[in-house]
């Protein structure tokens, strides 16, 4: 009972710090230095009670003489979840002068935060589809309250609606699919789906199927894959800052951990059907999602139009993994990790600049950029190298596993398509690193700054750097194979 | 001893790191970039004393680096490698002489990450280790082009950056490729040159894998028809970097398809010989005009070494020994005359501003020693006897007319217009009546001297007795020669 009970602190954690935070936000006096301290502090503490767990290679049921194998804890949703509270962490810390220079913040943006990691944790430890429809619906009504949080702003006003009719209309489909697999199977625990597949013909797989493919659209229309993607660009845009970093590194981490979970246990036999759709879909992604990256002026735009193309390259290996690649799961998880790195850098960068400045942020603003802060502009530079797949960073080696298992898997087009684009976004970013450092200012030069977001970025830096060329030669530090086989042992405690 | 590749590679990365952490200040740090290239060029002459020219690939050092995948941090010499080693680690240190004025401490910091890059890419035996080296050595060219270049510098940079890495893209996808197949047949992971080399592929998928490297090499040499980021960019970038792209970067294409294109693709590799031989032959005589017509010096030596990579790329195609070796003794050569010219080209735009051939003249007046180093130069470039192109032009020569009457005879016109357009450009610049531009034209200072004699030297010394350096590497190239002749089945 106790051990049990443990094993959910740290979920239990955040969802209490959520609580409180909403409670402390009543007072007036409460400043809000002191509320992001609060909430970085029940998520520190979730993150530090989870990280043993990461060692743990067992698959324990929570409470299973109640909730039957709802709600379990492996390897995988451990990673998952530090994910998701080392990103919420960087968000809070990185954006702590945002917060200052704008005055529309106060406490419930803060719960909201905490109850969105929340609803993201459960997500990923959910292991039974309406489970797992609460637990997005949870994150994602957060996720919707953040994007507007800016209240009297047009376009945050806008990003709220956009998001909020979509995504709600989308998640419609992800409950008719779970009823569609109840009918079927009787059952919505993924084990049992899993099962009756196995044991049944085509004719009676169909509804699982159209069930499944229902799931699929929610999934696809959160991560923004092309044809779904209208509303990415505008409410990336519109969003503030922090949020905007906490959806495209974190919010996104999260709906892949559920398709993976769906697509490695439930649909595992029958995931091959899906793989011709999705190969459609991870074209159009690639493409659609470049052209979006390449005709933006504004950077916090194209960063949204890239990580549709991010999308896309993790959608090639969803599709290996129906093909039967044993490489591309793995991937998937390394590649969330470094775009992780490499997002929460860059946008931590932007939301630096922003809070000390009221510019739009576009590629002009950026002239003269490594003048005037030569460290931030050679981070930016490495965030943005990482991103196009440079080699030495750690975003090429994601893509190296990820078109390695396209590879193994026979998608040999889709893996030349997915080099293309990567070709193609070498143009959008180093358009940037072109603007900062080819363009001469008249502003002098400006100090580092030793904060702690300035601090922050500059480890993310170095971690992008090492887990491009880490050796492992260096005893007690993992290298380069050191963040594959965190993937890689994640993704066996699936099977 | 085993480690010496190593400390090659990267000591100009550590100096570079350890004076950028310490931000030491602009005295600290040319001195330090100069011992660090005058060290790292001790360490290569080591190498090269130790070498044995029968010994096949040396000094090799593997490391475990992604192990799950088998990519291993692999480094080796044979002769091939060594000719590019000592040339690179031969020019550093005058390159740093040039640049001795120089206050922009970003362009100090981007030449040591240069010879980083471009060492590595030599010396790198696995797949990726060598992709890793070759996309890096990019970075710092981006840079030095768009910060410190002149003209549509920005442009030009993008441009040399996207097309470069396009053909290094398609090289990645190959090299993907070819990783995959070996797993598939042998059930592990490795992207070693040498276990790679062992793959039996069937002809159609070998046909586009080596396609796949042949665009990258074509892109960097260039071929005619990947050439256009080639004048644009040699017209802006400043002159270290020029030299650095013509007498490394491209000769680095050459050699990767040496290393990579015979190495792994010993048997379809031919396929692609007409088609290589036909645009190099194109390159040869389209470039020379280019040349001739071309008003900005730099821009035209930069097609005049597209003319002579153009031959270089014609030679390594033709499968026998004259032009194998010719080939090799022209990159070295062209690598040394090209370097001077490019040199002399920047001093000039230094003391006139300018590098049109019309506003220049009668520099011949008021600066000799210039105008000898100048002219040697000059004709070295169109290869006069007695320097090295001239002896590695001869061989390539040779090479053609044994292979086909009508090559021979379309090649042996590089030489013919090369003289055309070296001596109608000297007839323009350095003598004839003296312009505004050159009016009180300063002759050359000790520092430069200094730079320019170890090249002449080297030049003379390759073309009086080529006998010296052709043992260094001859036994090597037959010896592949002889495997390739075997394995394509024809003597």
């Amino acid at each position: 009972m106790l051990d049990q009970l443990l094993l959910i602190l740290p979920m239990a954690i955040t969802v209490i710090g959520a609580f409180f935070l909403m409670l402390l936000s009543w007072n007036k006096r409460f400043t809000l230095k002191d509320y992001n301290l609060v909430a970085v502090f029940f998520l520190s503490l979730s993150f530090i009670l989870e990280l043993p767990q990461l060692w743990n290679t067992e698959v324990i049921y929570i409470f299973p003489e109640v909730f039957g194998k709802m709600y379990v804890i492996d390897n995988f949703s451990t990673l998952f979840d530090l994910m998701f509270t080392a990103g919420a962490i960087l968000t809070l810390l990185i954006n702590t002068d945002y917060f200052k220079s704008r005055n529309y913040f106060n406490g419930e943006y803060f719960a909201l935060i905490l109850f969105s990691v929340f609803g993201m944790m459960t997500l990923a430890h959910s292991n039974e589809l309406v489970t797992a429809f609460i637990a997005l619906e949870i994150a994602s009504l957060s996720v919707y309250a953040l994007a507007g949080y800016h209240k009297s702003n047009r376009l945050s006003s806008e990003a709220m609606l956009k998001y909020m009719i979509l995504g709600s209309m989308t998640g419609a489909f992800f409950i008719l699919g779970t009823a569609l697999i109840y009918g079927a199977v009787g059952s919505t625990t993924l084990g049992d789906i899993a099962a009756f597949i196995k044991g049944s013909g085509d004719s009676e797989t169909l509804l699982v199927i159209t069930g499944g493919t229902f799931i699929m659209v929610t999934i696809l229309f959160k991560i923004g894959a092309v044809p779904f993607h209208s509303w990415v660009v505008d409410v990336y845009h519109g969003a503030p800052f922090p949020v905007t970093m906490f959806m495209a590194s974190t919010f996104k981490i999260a709906l892949f951990a559920i398709a993976l979970r769906l697509y490695l246990v439930d649909f595992a036999p029958i995931n091959a059907i899906w793989s011709e759709l999705l190969q459609v879909i991870t074209v159009l992604t690639l493409i659609g999602g470049s052209w979006l990256a390449i005709t933006q002026d504004n950077l916090k735009r194209m960063l949204a139009g890239s990580s549709i193309v991010h999308s896309g390259y993790m959608l090639i290996a969803i599709s290996s993994i129906g093909l039967g690649s044993q490489e591309a799961a793995p991937a998937i998880m390394f590649y969330l990790m470094s775009y992780f790195l490499s997002s929460v850098g860059a946008f931590g960068i932007l939301s630096f600049i922003a809070s000390r400045s009221q510019k739009s942020l576009t590629f002009e603003d950026f002239k003269g950029f490594a003048q005037r802060r030569p460290y931030l502009a050679a981070m930016m530079a490495i965030f943005m190298l990482s991103l196009s797949g440079f080699p030495s960073t750690i975003g090429f080696l994601g893509k190296f596993y990820i078109f390695t298992s396209a590879i193994e898997s026979g998608q040999i087009l889709l893996a030349g398509l997915g080099i293309l684009t990567a070709f193609i976004s070498v143009y959008y970013y180093f358009k940037l690193i072109a603007m900062m450092y080819f363009y001469p200012t008249n502003e002098s030069q400006k100090r580092f700054p030793m904060d702690l977001s300035g601090v922050l970025i500059g480890l993310m830096a170095v971690l992008v750097i090492w887990g491009g060329i880490g050796t492992g030669l260096i005893p007690f530090i993992p290298g380069v194979d050191g963040f594959i086989d965190i993937a890689k042992q994640a993704v066996l405690s699936l099977q | 001893m085993e480690a010496v590749l190593s400390y090659i590679i990267f000591f100009p990365l550590f100096t570079t790191l350890f004076m950028g952490f310490f931000r030491v200040g602009l005295r600290t740090l040319r001195i330090g970039a100069m011992l660090s290239s005058l060290l790292v060029f001790l360490l290569v002459l080591l190498v090269a004393a130790y070498f044995d020219p029968d010994g096949g690939m040396q000094f090799i050092r593997v490391l475990p680096w992604i192990e799950h995948y088998g990519i291993t941090y692999k480094l080796g010499v044979d002769g091939i490698s060594l000719v590019l080693l000592l040339l690179i680690a031969f020019l550093m240190p005058l390159l740093y002489l040039y640049m001795w004025t120089e206050e922009r401490k970003g362009y100090w910091y981007n030449m040591m990450l240069l010879q980083t890059g471009v060492t590595g890419a030599v010396l790198s035996l696995d797949l990726l280790l060598f992709y890793l080296f070759w996309e890096t050595m990019l970075l710092p060219i981006f840079i030095m082009i768009g910060r410190y270049g002149s003209g549509m510098r920005q442009f030009n940079a993008m441009k040399i950056v996207l097309m470069t890495v396009l053909g290094s893209m398609s090289m990645f996808f190959s090299i993907l490729y070819l990783g995959y197949e070996f797993f598939a047949v042998n059930g592990w992971w490795s992207f070693a040159l040498s276990d790679l080399s062992t793959l039996e592929l069937d002809p159609r998928t070998s046909i586009w894998l080596a396609g796949g490297f042949l665009l990258a090499f074509a892109i960097k040499i260039p071929l005619v028809g990947f050439h256009t980021w080639m004048a644009p960019a040699y017209g802006s970038a400043p002159t270290p970097a020029v030299v650095i792209m013509s007498a490394i970067m491209a000769k680095l294409g050459i050699y990767g398809l040496w290393r990579f294109g015979y190495g792994l693709f010993e048997t379809t590799l031919s396929y692609y010989a007409p088609w290589v031989m036909t645009l190099a032959i194109i390159g040869l005589l389209y470039y020379a005009i280019h040349a001739i017509m071309e008003p900005s010096l730099r821009r035209m030596f930069a097609y005049s070494s597209g003319s002579h990579l153009s031959m270089i790329a014609l030679g390594v195609f033709l499968t026998n020994i004259y032009a194998w070796g010719g080939s090799l003794y022209f990159i070295a050569t062209h690598a040394l005359a090209s370097a001077g010219i490019f040199l002399m080209i920047g001093l000039l735009y230094k003391r006139t501003r300018s590098d049109n051939i019309d506003d220049l003249g009668g520099i011949a007046s008021y600066a000799p020693r210039f105008t000898f180093f100048f002219v040697f130069f000059a004709l070295s470039i169109a290869g006069l006897p007695g320097t090295g192109g001239f002896v590695a032009e001869l061989l390539i020569i040779i090479g053609a007319f044994k292979e086909e009457f009508w090559i021979g005879v379309l090649t042996a016109t590089t030489m013919l217009s090369a003289m055309l357009y070296i001596f109608w450009m000297l007839q323009r610049t350095v003598f004839g009546p003296e312009t505004v531009a050159t009016e009180y034209f300063e002759d050359l200072n000790a520092r430069e001297m200094a730079m320019l004699i170890p090249i002449v030297a080297l030049l003379l010394i390759t073309g009086i007795v080529p006998s010296l350096f052709i043992p260094l590497f001859e036994p090597q190239i037959a010896a592949m020669l002889a495997d390739l002749l075997h394995s394509i089945g024809g003597l």
